[in-house]
């Protein structure tokens, strides 16, 4: 899949699921490197605690390269029915959630083999 | 990862005790034998030789899985239990090994690990009976018959991927078997080759109706033994996820044992093995290969996408129709469709009750005809209803949602 492809998809399924909370305002700002690439999406909806964590669970979820290289071509594509995080969780290296003012930033990192975390300050896990 | 060998041994066991030595010597001559819908092998070679037939072809799955490092999980538990049921009435390791290296290929060709195609692999094998049908039933040559059944099944096995992804968004997920309704597209083309190159690809049908108390407790045995393996997985907890299981959509992909727990997955799968027998009961049908291969599938999608609550409607809808149509209910396609209808259980748990005994009725009228339109060279052929079913109501569904169910702007 082009690159191009893949982040099309990317931000279709996570403006669905951010569109479903029906908020009034929603920024989406990219910024791509050779080996990778940072997605931001910011909302002002309410989010409660239980809802974050369930998006924490579903977008760091272990990776599963047997149901990405199949069932991840349904990203943002097939948009019938409920938004799924975990479609994105099996795709991204890492993802952070964070409350802003009002309403939630989630970042998402994504990148090849050579990709280089430091350059994108990816936080340290326990 | 003990589960499946123990599985796997048990049915070689049960296949020494009914048939003894002759269950081996079955088996291989099964390998050279037509493969396409229906073709009980209980019937063509014998219950032992389709028991170790289904082990070997089990077995196969099993170590394709544990050589890649794919976890075991919901797709691939639903995977190698499809394989062990289809190897009682289609697939041999001799006819689904070329589709694995076709898949390879594709994988390669991709610029991909085989590991993310290896569901394609695996449930891509619903088109062994298509070498099988090359190398067997076309009236090629000695010399050239078994290396064109190779070819065919390794040129097949590359275009899987391709057609697989493009077959998702037709459905968008809500047909389970989408290998079913891709292997049943691929089967259009393919059929048509055969039949243009003198191929009558006659319709056959094996079906064993000899009782047999073994056979009939085969599955609740297998059933109750999940059960209780899921109870104590789960260490008091297995009913509760079991219950939350009962609340998922199941639209692919649902691995049940990733969203929920291991524990309520298996307990799942053993309900669903012994809501399928008790249907088949009920309405006097055949415990043989295909039946036992049908409920043997069901459980594996116990972990992927089905459940109690969203297979009834599905059912009700089938019966149904058979119903109103005076099809018997005891006749093999109808046995076959109440079972395999399961595919749509994702359109009850989406949409409600109604729209999936809708889906069911409209699945029993498609799947008497689909199965000649492809030659029963796809052994999922209820997944190929299903895909055409569920494209249908995902259609109408989309076009009503965006334009009638609010206005864009006030």
């Amino acid at each position: 899949m082009r690159r191009k492809d893949l982040i099309t998809h990317l931000i279709g399924e996570i403006s669905s699921y951010v569109l479903e909370g029906d908020p009034m305002r929603m920024v989406i700002s990219l910024h791509q490197e050779e080996d990778g690439l940072h997605l931001s999406v910011m909302d002002d909806a309410e989010h409660s605690d239980d809802e974050i964590e369930q998006m924490e669970k579903d977008l760091n979820s272990q990776k599963r390269p047997e149901l990405a290289g199949y069932y991840g071509a349904m990203t943002g594509h097939d948009l019938l029915g409920a938004s799924r995080l975990n479609l994105l969780g099996w795709q991204v290296k890492h993802t952070d959630i964070t409350r802003i003012d009002k309403g939630i930033k989630i970042d998402f990192w994504l990148g090849g083999d050579r990709f280089d975390s430091r350059q994108f300050s990816i936080p340290e896990q326990d | 990862m003990l589960f499946f060998p123990l599985l796997i041994a048990g049915f070689i066991i049960m296949a020494v005790i009914i048939d003894g030595g002759a269950a081996l010597s079955g088996f291989l001559r099964l390998q050279i034998k037509p493969a396409r819908l229906i073709n009980d092998f209980f019937m063509t070679e014998g219950v032992g030789a389709a028991l170790v037939n289904s082990a070997a072809v089990g077995l196969t799955g099993f170590l394709v899985i544990v050589i890649n490092g794919t976890r075991l999980s919901g797709p691939t538990y639903a995977a190698i239990f499809t394989m062990m049921g289809f190897g009682l009435f289609g697939k041999t390791p001799l006819n689904i090994l070329p589709i694995f290296a076709g898949v390879f290929f594709a994988s390669r060709f991709a610029l991909k690990t085989f590991k993310e195609y290896i569901i394609i692999a695996l449930f891509g094998t619903a088109l062994g009976p298509l070498v099988s049908a090359i190398a067997f039933e076309a009236g090629l040559p000695a010399a050239i018959a078994i290396p064109a059944g190779i070819a065919g099944g390794v040129l097949t096995g590359f275009f899987l991927p391709a057609i697989a992804v493009s077959m998702l968004h037709l459905h968008q997920g809500y047909n389970l078997y989408n290998m079913g309704l891709t292997c049943g597209f691929f089967s259009l083309f393919a059929a048509s080759l055969l039949k243009a190159g003198g191929s009558s690809l006659a319709a056959d049908s094996y079906w064993y109706i000899e009782p047999s108390l073994a056979l009939t407790l085969l599955i609740p045995v297998i059933s109750v033994l999940l059960i209780i393996v899921g109870f104590i997985d789960g260490r008091g907890g297995s009913l509760k996820t079991f219950v939350k299981i009962q609340r998922q959509v199941g639209r692919l992909p649902s691995d049940f044992i990733d969203l929920v727990s291991v524990g309520g997955s298996f307990i799942n799968s053993g309900m669903v093995g012994l809501f399928g027998t008790v249907i088949i009961l009920i309405i006097g049908g055949d415990f043989n290969g295909p039946v036992i291969g049908g409920l043997l599938t069901i459980m594996g999608f116990a972990a992927f996408g089905t459940h109690l609550k969203n297979s009834w409607p599905i059912v009700a809808g089938v019966i149904i129709a058979a119903l109103v149509f005076s099809m018997p209910l005891t006749s093999p396609g109808v046995q076959l469709a109440i079972i395999f209808c399961t595919t749509l259980a994702p359109v009850a748990g989406q949409f409600g009750i109604f729209p999936g005994i809708l889906a069911g009725f409209l699945h029993m009228l498609m799947v008497s005809q689909t199965g000649s339109w492809q030659g029963g060279m796809n052994l999922y052929n209820n997944g190929f209803s299903g895909g055409l079913v569920a494209a249908l109501i995902v259609a109408v569904v989309q076009w009503y949602r965006s334009n009638r169910k609010e206005k864009k702007f006030k």
